[in-house]
């Protein structure tokens, strides 16, 4: 199966077997794609969360490290764009063990936001747009200038 | 069980229709790999029949790919997955689940056992263990996509049948 132009994000954990079962349970997203190696560990795994998908893997270089062995520390973000209800989210992904870093918050560019750390320390920002906000109202918001390209 | 294939693909119908499309279509979605071939002599047409998966050669013969062991319309499809050339300890198996999400149906391929077959075997191309579950895998990735074509367009015309 060919892959048309695009990004994917390859996440890694220290148990990525354990970070599917997380990811299922507190974000909702759904194994599309798992390869197995004869010593049960995981060689390839995809999952899927609308259009998109992220995969997901172990340490399996000197490069490859999850925040769990790098003291927390990452050196990318993810955002997740949803179009349901942030706070039920976050509710969903706390009681899975999620450590809610920042709770929803309506931003001034008209989407509800929150943050959280994920089962290894990943940083995940959920997000939902709750209202149209034109460029001018965002500027004046926000003390911002900014900048739309025109496509 | 280790060495395993796992797939999964959400189709817009309903789980008795993706499952009837899936055992009674066979013929009409499957996409045949010269890699993965079950015989020298396929590719044939693939058929659910007498409670086995089996592969209809252009010769007239009838290749048995394997038993069905688990028949749940709308559930649970697990079947026998053998090449021709897998010595009789060598046996695979398939599970296909088939979960209502809403409006679409979940399927999920889990292809195991491949640790029964060693490594240097012919069925495997000289690949490292991964690499072939890899290729092994997108190749199912293309058969649920096939699948998905499939089931849609029943679900959408038995849509139109009742329109009428």
């Amino acid at each position: 199966m060919s892959n048309p132009a695009g990004l994917i994000s390859a996440v890694t954990y220290r148990d990525p077997k354990a970070a599917l079962a997380w990811l299922e349970a507190a974000f909702g997203f759904e194994l599309v794609f798992l390869i197995e190696g004869e010593d049960v560990s995981v060689a390839h795994a995809e999952m899927s969360h609308g259009a998109s998908r992220v995969m997901i893997g172990g340490e399996w270089s000197p490069a490859h490290a999850s925040p769990a062995s790098m003291g927390g520390k990452t050196t990318q973000t993810i955002h997740v764009y949803i179009e349901g209800d942030v706070d039920a989210h976050c509710q969903t992904a706390a009681a899975a063990g999620a450590e809610i870093v920042e709770p929803p918050t309506t931003q001034f560019y008209g989407a509800r936001t929150y943050r959280c750390r994920d089962l290894e320390g990943h940083l995940w920002t959920v997000s939902a747009d709750v209202e149209t906000v034109s460029v001018e109202e965002m500027e004046k918001r926000s003390g911002l200038k900014i900048t739309v390209a025109k496509t | 069980m280790s060495s395993r294939i796992v797939v999964a693909l959400r189709i817009a119908a309903p789980p008795e229709v993706v499952f009837d499309a899936f055992v009674d279509d066979i013929a009409l979605w499957w996409r045949p790999n010269a890699l993965f071939s079950f015989t020298p002599r396929s590719p044939g047409v693939m058929a659910f029949e007498d409670g086995r998966l089996v592969e209809r050669l252009p010769s007239g013969k009838v290749f048995e790919v394997g038993v069905v062991s688990v028949w749940e319309r709308g559930a649970r499809l697990v079947f026998g997955w053998r090449q021709a050339t897998f010595t009789p300890d060598m046996n695979t198996e398939v599970e296909v689940r088939f979960e209502a999400m809403g409006q679409e149906t979940r399927v999920t391929v889990e292809h195991r056992g491949w640790d029964s077959v060693p490594a240097p075997h012919v069925a495997r191309h000289r690949s490292p263990n991964t690499v072939f579950l890899a290729r092994h895998g997108e190749w199912w990735r293309n058969l649920l996509a096939g699948l998905a074509a499939r089931a849609s367009s029943v679900h959408l015309g038995a849509g139109e049948e009742g329109l009428s």
